[in-house]
């Protein structure tokens, strides 16, 4: 899902629930963010442009981990 | 200026918590997601002084540390440190072998070894573990004969080859609570104690951390604990036992999201820090 740009604030739509998210400041590629509705985990893909790309976060695997 | 790389795959807290620290030193970071990146020899570009690996995953992790070691890169943590504290049987037999002291330990590959085993620690409960895995998971405290053959039954037809070396390990009664420190070079630099109700207590299983002070005791374990395994960055867990300290893991990718606020310790600066020593030979 697309992310819109507004002056200086970045808009993204919940892949499963459409919700529109407003990422916090200062937020990195790769990194988890909820979704305030549906509580899925989405994942920041990237940037296209003003555009920042959204998913739903890869599930836990076997070797993830400290 | 030194340039520091951060492999990583997510963008975790900790990684947050990384660049900030980066930043506030005026360190030059450049981010590096290992799942994007083509590990060729031939075409790889360096540019940076040195790498801090920080994959949630093992694997991908492991195998971007060899390959940076193998262009003459300097990697935090190194692969030795990896692979030493990625297999808690390889830690094991190397802890053993300094001389630190640790809940007894065995890996066996059929039930009947496993029996044998559990005797001769004095009988259940026990605790299996998968020599390889993280964040508490697949981890069970073993009641009784039944419940054992249950489990590595199932370990044995549905697991993957790792899963089927059952690392068995002496059921350590906890005071509610164990210790994780954090060990940057040989030097704990502040510790938590992890409580929890339940026997697993990591934090990613809802366990709360609180500070933990250092002593000497505490000091001198985990020194001789981050010497065995090769040094380098390292979460140590350890129980409080009758007879002292007992390491219980050594972790190599160290999570300390939880433990900054506790602690007031900066665990991120004195990461970065070490890194920026390891750009200059210095570790």
């Amino acid at each position: 899902m697309s992310l819109e740009r507004t002056e200086m604030t970045w808009r993204g739509q919940c892949p499963v629930c459409a919700a529109l998210i407003v990422p916090p400041a200062g937020v990195e590629e790769t990194e988890l963010l909820p979704c305030p509705e549906c509580q899925t985990m989405l994942v920041v893909d990237g940037r296209q442009g003003n555009r920042m790309v959204l998913s739903e976060a890869p599930q836990i695997e076997e070797d993830w981990g400290e | 200026m030194t340039r520091l790389a951060i492999f990583h795959s997510t963008v975790r807290a900790e990684e947050k918590l990384l660049l900030e620290a980066a930043r506030k030193r005026r360190v030059r970071v450049k981010l590096a997601d290992i799942r994007t990146e083509i590990l060729d020899p031939n075409a790889y570009t360096v540019d940076f002084d040195v790498a801090l690996e920080r994959s949630v995953s093992t694997v991908k992790g492991d195998y971007a540390v060899a390959f940076l070691e193998s262009l003459g890169m300097p990697v935090v943590n190194s692969s030795a440190v990896a692979r030493n504290c990625g297999d808690k049987f390889l830690t094991s037999i190397l802890l053993h072998r300094a001389g630190v002291r640790q809940p007894k330990f065995a890996l066996v590959f059929t039930v009947g070894q496993a029996l044998q085993t559990i005797e001769r620690f004095g009988g259940f409960p026990i605790v299996l573990k998968p020599p390889l895995g993280s964040w508490g998971r697949l981890l069970a405290k073993v009641n009784d004969r039944d419940s054992l053959e249950a489990l590595l039954e199932h370990k044995d037809v549905l697991g993957t080859p790792p899963q089927k070396a059952f690392y068995l390990q002496e059921f350590v009664a906890k005071p509610g609570r164990d210790i994780r420190a954090f060990v940057v070079g040989g030097e704990t630099i502040c510790a938590i104690y992890r409580e929890s109700p339940h026997w697993i207590t990591n934090t990613a299983r809802g366990g709360i951390a609180r500070n933990c002070p250092l002593t000497e005791e505490l000091h001198s374990a985990c020194s001789r604990a981050a010497a065995a395994v090769g040094g380098g960055l390292l979460a140590i867990d350890l129980f409080e036992t009758p007879d002292g300290l007992s390491v219980n893991e050594v972790n190599h990718t160290m999570e300390f999201r939880n433990s900054e606020a506790p602690t007031g310790v900066s665990i991120s600066g004195a990461i970065v820090d070490y890194c920026l020593r390891a750009a200059k030979g210095r570790t």
